[in-house]
């Protein structure tokens, strides 16, 4: 019942190795850009002017970006999670 | 070989049985239930009886002394005297020489390798025996060909046991003159094998005769089973006896495309022993100082090896070399320091390989086929093997098969980076490994493939959670007195 070797494939990377550098630096990049804005956005705002929603949206596109840009550097640098 | 197969067959059963409904405890006593079941397998091995119908025609056999294994050879001319068809024979290692036995095994006349199986045989308790399944039944009155390999470590002792800087190593072997057999040999022929020309004393039975290297006895006729005279052996031999006291292996595999791998090794020099000073002055001078010592050897890896690395304790071992070929990466490892008898050295050798070179998949379902030891160095020989194989975070439902019996560990959880709930290690041991043993192992397990997101999304979870305390610590009001209409000045 168990699967054969002959019928299964070779398991390769969902993400060629090769392409690590570049979504690091785009992914980081672009996390980094929402990182900031959302500080610049905290420290310049004040009790009146502060949004709720445009904090949390900012910090989630932030959080995201680098956090698979984190995983991404990591990969890159030879940290195979 | 038989009983290994039979072990994992049954296991499977078990496993599945366990991984499904058990809980933590109940694994752990399993695995115990598991080491046990091995142990108990392997001891309880079958009985077979010495058939009077088979007869050894002709046996060809080469001891190979050249380097520090015993290599023995046995081109086996089966005859079948009796009125039924034989399935298979017996194979028999001498009490002297049965714990220094590392690997047995038989091919047929094309090459394939037959099955072998440890068996007993009543009233021969001290011997050990194997059974060699043929591929067909041999028939009344005819013969067959069947080859036999065997190794044995640590059969050459050094003697004398001690030398200096500048001599050679001279060591001595004891085997049987005659096969060991339990069926009666027609004729027989013995070729050592030395590759060198000092030899200092051989048994001399006629007929025998000495050429470079090499020494031949027989034919002798119609030897009787279980004939035993003492066949010695004294020489010179400069080859490297290094000894892996102990190697730990480690495999980790990462769903991200790569599988690492890390060997501990601890080596020692298992030949004389150096007597009186070691004189560096002398050894760097002289090419030929020291012949005993080993400066450097060769560890074979993966063609796919990258980013290797050799070091130790105090960091990086500089005087290392590596070369890429075609088939193979060759690494050029020199210690710290040469070996002489009774020096050791460890180190840490690593490398990356890709995944789809040993890695499988159909949907979830995983096989990782590895070779459970790797290239060392040439005639290399292994006190302690440990075997850990690291599998992603979430893998379960794991089978392990083996290509011949280890011992398996109890399952343990290896925590690295991202990890929340450890990764699953499969570990296994097995003593007195020789080249050999270099055969692949497979094992299967499941991951569900979106278990792979569950990495970057810790680490965005993390950020997020640090944004969210900025968003209220903005919030906060620390200030002493109210900050009341303040920006009405």
């Amino acid at each position: 019942m168990s699967l054969e070797i002959e019928s299964m494939v070779r398991y390769a990377s969902p993400i060629n190795p090769a392409v690590f550098p570049h979504l690091t630096l785009l992914l980081l990049g672009i996390g980094i850009f929402f990182t900031a804005w959302f500080f610049v956005y905290e420290v310049t705002s004040t009790k009146l002017s502060r949004d709720l929603f445009k904090e949390l949206l900012l910090s989630l596109v932030a959080a995201l970006f680098s956090g698979f840009g984190i995983l991404f550097l990591l990969l890159w640098v030879g940290i195979y999670v | 070989m038989a009983c290994t197969s039979a072990n994992v067959v049954k296991c499977h059963c078990q496993k599945k049985w366990s991984s499904v409904t058990m809980p933590a405890m109940a694994k752990i006593q399993f695995c115990f239930t598991f080491i046990l079941f091995i142990a108990i397998n392997c001891a309880s091995v079958n009985v077979d009886n010495i058939s009077s119908d088979v007869k050894f025609k002709n046996v060809d056999r080469t001891i190979d002394l050249s380097s520090q294994l015993v290599k023995i050879s046995q081109k086996i001319t089966l005859e079948n005297s009796g009125k039924s068809p034989v399935k298979s024979f017996l194979v028999a290692v001498e009490a002297s020489s049965k714990n220094n036995l590392a690997y047995i095994g038989a091919k047929d006349s094309s090459g394939k390798d037959l099955r072998v199986s440890e068996t007993t045989v009543k009233g021969h308790d001290s011997a050990k025996f194997w059974r060699v399944d043929l591929k067909d039944a041999l028939n009344a009155g005819s013969t067959v060909v069947v080859t036999s390999e065997t190794v044995f470590t640590k059969a050459l002792q050094p003697y004398p046991t001690a030398i200096t800087q500048q001599e050679d190593q001279l060591v001595k072997y004891t085997g049987n003159l005659y096969v060991y057999s339990p069926y009666q040999v027609t004729s027989q022929k013995t070729n050592v094998v030395v590759v060198t020309k000092g030899i200092e004393s051989f048994s001399k039975v006629k007929p025998f005769s000495q050429q470079d290297g090499a020494i031949q006895y027989g034919p002798y006729p119609n030897v009787a089973p279980f004939t035993e005279k003492e066949l010695s052996v004294h020489y010179k031999n400069n080859s490297p006896f290094l000894t892996v006291t102990r190697i730990e292996r480690l495999i980790e595999v990462s769903h991200w495309g790569n599988i690492a791998i890390e060997e501990l090794i601890e080596v020692e020099h298992t030949g004389a022993k150096l007597k009186g000073p070691f004189s560096r002055y002398d050894y760097q001078q002289d090419l030929h100082s020291g012949p005993a010592s080993v400066r450097s050897y060769k560890t074979l890896l993966p063609a796919s090896a990258s980013d290797v690395y050799y070091r130790d304790t105090n960091g990086n071992i500089s005087t290392s070399n590596m070369k890429v070929k075609k088939d193979s990466v060759e690494l050029d490892l020199r210690p710290r320091y040469p070996l002489f008898g009774g020096w050791k050295t460890h180190y840490t050798l690593g490398y990356n390989v890709p995944s789809y070179e040993y890695l499988y998949h159909s949907g979830n379902e995983y096989l990782l086929k590895m070779r459970v030891i790797d290239h060392i160095f040439d005639d290399m020989q292994v006190d302690e093997l440990t075997t850990k194989i690291i599998l992603p975070e979430g893998s379960v439902g794991i089978k392990l098969n083996v290509p011949y019996p280890v011992t398996r560990l109890a399952d343990s959880l290896h925590y690295t980076y991202l990890d929340t709930k450890g990764r699953p290690v499969i570990t296994f041991k097995k003593s007195n490994v020789v080249e050999n043993h270099i055969q692949d192992f497979q094992l299967r397990y499941t991951f569900p493939r979106l278990l792979m997101f569950q990495e970057p999304l810790l680490v965005v979870g993390f950020l997020y959670a640090l944004f969210l305390l900025v968003i209220i610590y903005v919030r906060l009001d620390f200030s002493i007195h109210k900050a009341e209409h303040q920006h009405k000045d």
